[in-house]
């Protein structure tokens, strides 16, 4: 099945989601973003974001755990890394998502773009 | 004609100062074990070829050894928090290691009691609250016992007796977690034979990993192993003078040993070696402080009176103690420089040094009787207080990758890639060969044949317990 790009309906923005100091480094924090839920995770190679939700059966991974680049669902096991969204391991098959994330001294930002049906992607 | 006496098989040595020699004469005494010497001669027949090449000999193995012998799986910081996973699979088998409870890592073979599929996918360190099949869901509690099934009411034959996850054998010893698949097994300290006793000196439990490599060698796993089980190959594989002195001892049927000496070389060591290198000239004192060199370190000439091997191990002391936050001043040269390399049957290798503070592993790479996974893990000592840092993923290389490329090996790196290229040389000459095995030396090869004749115990008798 071919998924249908939504038309974007804004230019990018980054939209401050957390502070530094509220994600320890191996730790994830579950931000809500205009209805979406979006995992920050903190590795020991800066800060990624995904989608929250496993592409294989929608479990939420903030239920899971991050280890190393990899972030690992509570229902199945499966893996993703956080960094490039890529599944590593089966049931999951498709990448999840990911957002660009930028860390400055007013905290942390996700690049996000609106469409035209209200929800968001990079 | 000779007036030496008629010696026994076995009994022959290199000439020069032995192992025992040396570490008697460091400023530093070592630990006991390190001073006990066990050889015992297992025989000069030569070792069947089919035994690396053959699909069926293969079988076997998967048959009737794997499944019957303890293995460790994962360090016990790759699972520290209930609910943290790590999948260790062995030829077919796989089995998942989890920490169920604060204190208690338990081990259940990676199957769906229901239609027998697969539950963790991936290998390695994972998570998971509970475990549920993807395939119809049914889900297990960490402690292996049923959780759900749904449409409970289409299975009132199934409880808790039959349909519990299937358990497997599993233990800790010096902060390995070990499986066996057998829960009939015999108690891994039983297993482990002298291990405990002499590593009491130097707990692995406080050790880290530093680096992780798994890389496919292309050969039997035995081949594989076989070929760190000796530093006879140094002088050809490794243009090194060291190695001829090499102490080899056999402490049972699960563990034996090598220490070989660094910065200590001995021209006699080599007397009937082909030409004349390191014995004319020999190499100096000062020549020998160049090991510093490929360590990063600055190094000068050796004083009047002092030989490079206490230079060498005082200027690691100080180093190594430096960096990770640890007084080595008291430990031996031997715990500082040499390569003591304990063996665990079937492919476990681990050495107590500080400056060679190696663990390997040897497996089946799948089905494949012509290829191996070698996990080397380098495995730093911790100082004292300091918690455990999550271990880091493995840097994985395939067989045509090299060493060099793994971040972080540094002098290590061109060793091992001496070290393993033999490999598929020797695989393709096993199926070349006119003469049908391979020949082993008495002393020096001697830990290869106590492997075989192991396994030859689980190959010939199925109720054998390890």
């Amino acid at each position: 099945m071919q998924t249908q790009r939504r038309k974007s309906v804004g230019a990018q923005t980054y939209r401050r989601v957390a502070s530094e100091q509220e994600i320890a480094r191996g730790q994830t924090l579950c931000v809500d973003v205009d209805g979406r839920e979006i995992l920050l995770c903190h590795t020991a190679q800066g800060f990624f974001a995904v989608d929250n939700l496993c592409t294989h059966a929608s479990a939420r991974l903030c239920e899971g755990k991050l280890k190393g680049h990899r972030i690992l669902c509570p229902l199945h096991g499966a893996a993703f890394d956080v960094r490039d969204g890529s599944a590593l391991t089966r049931p999951a098959s498709i990448a999840v998502a990911t957002y660009p994330v930028r860390v400055d001294d007013e905290g942390v930002a996700l690049l996000i773009e609106v469409t035209e049906d209200g929800v968001f992607h990079r | 004609m000779s007036s030496k006496k008629r010696q026994q098989p076995g009994q022959a040595r290199a000439r020069g100062p032995s192992v025992s020699d040396t570490l008697i004469s460091d400023r530093q005494s070592p630990p006991p074990p390190l001073l006990e010497s066990h050889y015992e001669f297992l025989g000069d027949e030569d070792i069947s070829f089919d035994r690396y090449t053959s699909e069926a000999f293969f079988q076997r193995e998967m048959e009737l050894m794997w499944p019957r012998t303890w293995q460790w799986a994962c360090r016990e910081e790759h699972v520290p928090d209930v609910g943290d996973t790590y999948v260790y699979d062995i030829g077919p088998y796989s089995i998942i290691v989890v920490r169920s409870a604060d204190e208690t890592i338990e081990a259940f073979l990676n199957s769906c009691t229901h239609r027998g599929t697969r539950l963790l996918a991936g290998e390695g360190s994972g998570y998971s609250p509970s475990f549920t099949c993807p395939f119809h869901g049914w889900s297990w509690k960490l402690d292996g016992s049923i959780r759900d099934i749904p449409a409970r009411w289409d299975f009132p034959h199934v409880c808790h007796e039959t349909h519990d996850l299937q358990r497997v054998s599993c233990e800790r010893w010096g902060g390995f977690v070990f499986v066996n698949i057998d829960i009939d097994a015999k108690p891994l300290l039983d297993y482990l034979d002298v291990l405990p006793e002499h590593f009491k000196h130097f707990p692995l439990d406080r050790r880290r990993i530093k680096l992780h490599v798994q890389k496919i060698l292309p050969a039997n796993w035995k081949a594989a192993q076989e070929a760190f089980m000796e530093a006879y190959h140094n002088f050809e594989t490794h243009d090194s003078p060291n190695g001829g002195n090499t102490q080899y001892d056999i402490f049972g049927k699960y563990v034996s040993r090598f220490i070989h000496n660094i910065v200590n070389y001995s021209p006699q060591s080599l007397d009937d070696y082909p030409g004349d290198k390191w014995r004319q000239p020999p190499m100096s004192e000062d020549d020998q402080l160049a090991f510093l060199g490929a360590y990063g370190l600055e190094y000068g000439s050796v004083p009047e009176g002092e030989t490079a091997r206490a230079i060498v191990a005082d200027t690691l002391r100080g180093h190594l103690g430096e960096t990770l936050g640890i007084d080595f001043s008291e430990v031996s040269e031997s715990l500082m420089l040499d390569s003591i390399e304990y063996h665990l049957f079937p492919n476990m290798f681990f050495f107590p040094g500080i400056n060679i503070p190696m663990v390997y592993r040897f497996r089946p790479n799948g089905d494949d009787v012509d290829s191996s996974i070698f996990d080397l893990l380098i495995m730093e000592p911790l100082a004292e207080g300091v918690d455990h840092p999550e271990p880091p993923d493995p840097v994985q290389l395939d067989v045509e990758q090299s060493y060099t490329e793994v971040e972080g090996i540094s002098w290590l790196g061109p060793v091992y890639d001496e070290d393993t290229g033999n490999l598929a040389l020797q695989t393709q000459g096993f199926k070349t060969s006119r003469k049908p095995g391979l020949t082993l030396g008495n002393y020096q090869e001697a830990r290869i044949r106590r492997v075989h004749l192991t396994l030859d115990e689980f190959l010939s008798n199925a109720d054998t317990k390890a």
